[in-house]
């Protein structure tokens, strides 16, 4: 009788899936045969280099049109940091790991000059070209994940202290909001920067579209600093 | 219907079955991360346009994709890696105090 029942929730849960599989293929027949005119996407594309003043149009979407939803992501990732810093165990672990031969030590010395150039070019050129604050904090957050699977967790909690983490987080979390607050007393909105007129500048150039490049840097830090105390609070639970 | 809108129901349907079949709670973040990766898959698929440009405009393009869903699907992604850390870190709290990942184990051990 057990058999039975376990055979047949098994061919009920496959059912569900396969009802969930042909309801999706009538939305998606759908949605594929809308004729909408995406009057948005238009404008961003006509107007938003004028309008921003940033080249690349992923980044003012980001930063200049949602930038409120990019606060939102932006806590996401702080409440995941402190979340995993206040499950992580205060005293120091084993960590899990082999001893490596000496040529991976030499060459991760080499890289990482490297790693920093590559992240904080992505960071800076955001605007202008394809890149900005995530990809490039992830870069940067590579640095310490790479020391502390080389070298082991005691080492690289010595050479990048926990707190100095944190420290950094904050500020990119505080930096970004108090250049949002720059476009209230500007007379705009919060987090407002092309619409305040903050000298946008020539699109192209470096030192453009207003508060997007700064904005992008405080990204960058809060990403980096956010992932590499991920990573460090998830090894220590090992 | 195109072959890619296909890719994403049957990706989307992988995860689902994967999330309530298994009992491992690891093989269930797997499901949820599939399921994540299909919806980033989709927020593409609305983008995109036949022969059109990425959205940087150094220059006069005349077909240029939707910047809109490209946006959302880096939203996704952030929100999918933070919150997979979370789950994983739960996990291994679950493992350290039950001494097991089997979900029916877990549940009998309430008493």
């Amino acid at each position: 009788m057990s058999r039975v029942h376990k055979i047949f929730r098994k061919f009920y849960k496959i059912g569900l899936v396969l009802f969930l599989a042909i309801f999706l293929l009538f939305i998606f027949d759908e949605i594929q045969n809308l004729d909408i005119k995406r009057y948005l996407s238009e404008h961003y594309i006509s107007e938003g280099v004028q309008e921003t003043g940033a080249i690349n149009l992923v980044t003012s979407v980001l930063y200049d049109y949602r930038g409120f939803d990019t606060l939102g992501e932006a806590t996401v990732i702080l409440t995941a940091a402190a979340t995993l810093s206040f499950m992580a165990p205060i005293k120091k672990v084993k960590m899990l790991g082999t001893e490596f031969t000496i040529i991976i030590y030499q060459t991760i010395i080499i890289i990482i000059p490297f790693l920093v150039v590559l992240g904080m070019n992505l960071i800076f050129f955001g605007h202008i070209s394809p890149g900005g604050g995530f990809v490039g904090g992830v870069i940067l957050a590579m640095i310490p994940i790479l020391v502390t699977i080389t070298y082991g967790i005691t080492f690289s909690e010595n050479k990048l202290k926990a707190n100095h983490k944190s420290l950094l987080e904050g500020i990119g979390a505080i930096g970004f909001i108090l250049l949002g607050l720059l476009g209230i007393f500007a007379g705009s909105n919060f987090l407002a920067s092309g619409q305040a007129n903050f000298g946008l500048g020539n699109p192209g150039e470096l030192i453009s579209a207003g508060l997007i490049p700064y904005l992008n840097l405080m990204i960058g830090i809060k990403v980096g600093a956010g992932l590499a105390t991920i990573f460090n609070s998830l090894i220590k639970e090992g | 219907m195109e072959l890619p809108y296909v890719v994403v129901i049957i990706l989307f349907c992988l995860g689902i079955y994967t999330i309530i079949m298994n009992k491992n709670l690891i093989k269930i973040v797997v499901g949820v991360n599939i399921v994540e990766s299909s919806l980033i898959l989709l927020l593409i698929l609305i983008s995109f346009k036949l022969g059109g440009t990425a959205p940087i405009l150094d220059r006069k393009y005349e077909l240029v994709v939707d910047p809109i869903p490209q946006a959302l699907a880096l939203t996704a992604i952030v929100i999918g890696g933070s919150f997979i850390a979370v789950m994983l870190a739960l996990v291994i709290k679950i493992y350290k105090r039950y001494g097991t990942l089997n979900v029916d184990e877990i549940r009998k051990l309430r008493g």
